[in-house]
This record gives structure tokens, sequence and C-alpha cells, in this order.
């Protein structure tokens, strides 16, 4: 059987959280896509032996100190989205990349959703419109990000046989 | 290309609380974890404390930024010889105009010793330096490198060169986060600097632009109003420039007429911010302060309330660098 890739799993999540936190000009910081659910959401796909859960409610609790967010809203907005993810894993990994790019479309909106009602829940106003812009990007670099870790973990299959 | 790319299977018999139960427990956490931040301060020290742990990650995250910074030690002589005469030059009319500051304001002492007035002009302030910005669009908030060890307090205001930036909203032990005036959930009070008019000026939220809600219908406020912070709420020192209005709203059938205004203050330029120490507070940083002579005065530095505006002429086109 093969090996758990516990330390690739954490490396990538710690990448995501660099990406996550770096700095960007203004004109596309609203468009930053949401680099650890993405990266969560494909270890939950990959393997459902790694601890997908306990880290996305860690990660979580990070962006929210990092964010200065209400702490527990982007834990409870991963763990929530993760959960979805390995329910229905067995039905997103029957498809080709690009459907499940779409597939995965409302895993980034419920995602997004859940920021902006908390945020509203807490009174805290912000534009409307421009919190749905990460759901595009977020789809949009799921098949960059699936296709980077997954020739990594092909590669790392070979040398290991 | 399918997506499932390697066999393998989940075991057999699984063991351990089921995935849902699991995931049920952690978002039960993360509400009461919610709950409990929303409604009470008592999460405050367990936020500090992941701060600080996770005050690497802010580090990496910082170091692109630092090292497009580091192309700027690259710098030729000549454009540093320039600019050294341009801030000479800048400095020798800042002095200037210092020396007529002070004697107005010893003028401005005497009289309101007159007048009995136990209103203190001077306030104390420390210089820090900006190491970090909240990276979510929706929240303007910044990182300073001083913290509970420097006496920052929770509340306390901060200001730069040209105007009021925002205030403390917490405090770590060695760095602080500062909400920024343009963020939706503040609120300034301020003073239409031309009537005296006493109104309040909210974030829009767009980090440009701040709100002034609650105008009477009839208010006496123009283009180009120049708004002052103003002591109500006795959290900012009274007197510093905050915004300058652009636009004002009468909203046909609505009480209230609405004004738009640009901060002075540069949000989003600039390394360097002031924290002031205001009157109530002026005993803590009494310690800070007492250390004279010209090391100290690199970090402290008493000022008055009000801040002359620097004009500065530009330099003359003709200054070129001697070289060597």
């Amino acid at each position: 059987m093969r090996r758990v890739p516990h330390l690739a799993f954490w490396l990538s999540l710690f990448a995501a959280l660099f990406l996550q936190m770096v700095v960007l000009p203004d004109s596309i910081a609203a468009v930053r896509p949401l680099w650890v659910p993405l990266v969560l959401a494909f270890w939950a796909l990959q393997d459902p032996r790694l601890p997908t859960l306990i880290a996305s409610f860690l990660f979580g609790i990070m962006l929210d100190v990092l964010f200065d967010s209400i702490l527990g809203q982007h834990a409870l907005a991963c763990v929530l989205c993760i959960y979805i993810v390995i329910k229905l894993r067995s039905l997103f990994i029957l498809f080709p990349l690009w459907q499940s790019t779409v597939a995965l479309l409302p895993v980034w909106l419920i995602y997004a959703f859940l920021m902006f009602w908390i945020d509203g829940v807490a009174k805290h106003q912000a534009d409307p419109w421009l919190r749905w812009l990460p759901v595009a990007s977020t789809a949009l670099f799921w098949p960059l990000i699936f296709v980077l870790l997954d020739s990594y973990l092909r590669r790392r299959q070979r040398s290991q046989e | 290309m399918n997506t499932l790319s390697v066999d393998h299977r989940d075991p057999l018999f699984p063991r351990g609380p089921g995935l849902g139960l699991r995931a049920l427990s952690l978002l039960i956490i993360c509400g009461t974890l919610i709950y409990f931040d929303f409604r009470t301060p008592k999460l405050e020290s367990l936020r500090s404390t992941l701060a600080l742990a996770l005050s690497p990650v802010l580090w990496v995250a910082s170091l692109p930024e630092h090292l497009t910074d580091a192309g700027d030690y690259l710098d030729s002589r000549d454009q540093l010889a320039a600019e050294n005469k341009r801030l000479h030059d800048r400095q020798f009319q800042l002095e200037a105009k210092l020396q007529k500051f002070e004697a107005l304001e010893a003028e401005n002492r005497r009289i309101r010793e007159l007048l009995a007035s136990a209103k203190n002009l001077q306030e104390n302030v420390l210089i820090t330096e900006i190491v970090a910005v909240n990276q979510d669009p929706y929240r303007h908030q910044i990182t300073l490198n001083k913290g509970a060890r420097d006496r920052v307090y929770r509340g306390q205001a901060l200001v730069d060169a040209s105007g009021v930036m925002g205030q403390i909203i917490q405090v770590n032990p060695t760095t602080s986060v500062a909400l920024l005036i343009t963020d939706p959930d503040h609120g300034i009070p301020v003073e239409i600097n031309r009537t005296g008019l006493q109104t309040i000026a909210l974030g829009v939220g767009d980090g440009q632009a701040l709100r002034l809600p609650f105008l009477p219908g009839n208010a006496d406020i123009q283009k180009g109003d120049l708004l002052v912070s103003s002591a109500l709420g006795g959290r900012f020192p009274a007197g510093y420039p905050v915004a300058q209005v652009f636009e004002i709203k009468h909203n046909p059938g609505e009480h209230f007429a609405e004004a738009l205004a640009y901060p002075t203050a540069r949000l989003n330029q600039g390394r360097q911010a002031l924290l002031v120490w205001s009157e109530d507070h002026t005993d803590d940083a009494e310690t800070i302060v007492s250390v004279p002579g010209p090391a100290a005065a690199e970090t402290e530095v008493k000022k008055p309330a009000t801040m002359p505006k620097p004009t500065v002429t530009p330099a003359p086109a003709a200054a070129k660098p001697t070289k060597p």
C-alpha cells in the first residue's frame, strides 16, 4: 500500500497560507483565490487517510488570527467545505479534470457565502459584489493546483516503486 | 484523464468516530468560538497568543516585498546626493517654521494660563513602523512594530505627517494592530474647521473615502472644507486634520444630507506612523519621554497639538549632485 504523503500535505498547506498572506497590489487583491480551501480540497480528494478535517480547522483558525476576523469564521467555512468534499468524494473522483473544476464551484460558493454571512451577522460591511470574485479565480486555479500536486505525487510514487 | 489517479480504498473497518461526527464536533467548536468572540472579550488573550505564534508567517509573507525593496539599495550615488540635498532644504524650511511656531505656542500657553484653562497643548508621540498590512481587502488594518512593551494601549490614536490615520484595536506584546479611518467599522468624531460644526465621519470601506452621514439638511458645509479631529469622546487628540470634503449629496426626502471626504493622511503610502498619547494616558508615557538628549530625540518627539502643514517647494531642477 502506498505511504501517506504527510510531509507534502503539511508543506503544501503552509505554502497556501503563505500565498494567502503575500502582499498583492490593490487592484488584484480582491481576485486572490482561496488558496487554503483549494489545497485542502485537493488533499481531501486525493487521500482519505490524511487528517484533512483537523487540518482545515487548524488552518481556518490561523486564517482568522492572521486576518483578524471573528475567531472561527474561516475555520467554520473550511470545515464545512471540506466535509462536503469528503462526503461527495466518490462522486468527484470519477469526473475528468474539467468537470471537477465545474463540480467544485458550489463548494467555493458556499465558502464565499459563509464569509459574507458571518461578516453580515458581525455587522462588518464590505463590498457585496467584489466578494464573489474569489469564487471564479479559485475555480480557475483548481486545474493548475491539481496538475501541479498530482504530477508531484506521481513522481513520488514512481520513485518509491 | 480521471481525477482518481492512484488506487486506494477506505479501510475496511474504520476506527474512531465517523466522519459526520468529527465534522459536526468541529463545526460546533467553531460556532462556540464565533459566539464567544462576538459577544465577549474573553478570547482576546488567546488571539494575541496565537498572533504572536503566527508572526513568523507574517514575516515570511513580507519577504517578497522586502526583496523588491532591496532594489532601492542600489540607488545611484547621484540620486542619494540629490535626495539628501532636498531633505536638507526641507528641514531648513521646517525649522524656520518651527521657530515661529514655538513663539506662537508660548504665547498661546500664556493666554491659556490667563484664562485658567488646564488644556495641555503638549502631547507625547512615538514613531512606529508599519510592519504588515492586512491582506483581506475588506479590512483596513495595519500591524505596527510597537506593542504593550512600549506602553501602547487599546484605543490609542495613530497619525502621520498629514493627518489622523486610525486607532489601535489590539495590543500584542511587541506588535499592535491599528484600524484605519477608512474601514467600514470605524467612526471618528470630527469638526468642520471653517464653521466648527461637530459630526461623525465613518469609513466607506473602499479604502479611499470617508462618509459624513448625519449632517442636517441645512448644514453649512462646502466642497473643500477641512475636517479636523474633535476631542469629543476623548479618544482622538483635537485639532489634527482628518479629511477634506469632495462631494455633498442632498437626498430629497431624506432627513440628513451626506458628504464624502478624502482622508488627508497618506494611508497606503509610507512606512512610518506616529502613536499619540492622549492626556489620560500621558502619565504612563512619562517614563518614555523623560530621557532627554539627542539620542532620545530620534524616537521620541514632543510636539504641539496642531501640526503645521509642511509646504514643500520642489527641489530646484538644477540641484545637481557634486561628483567626486
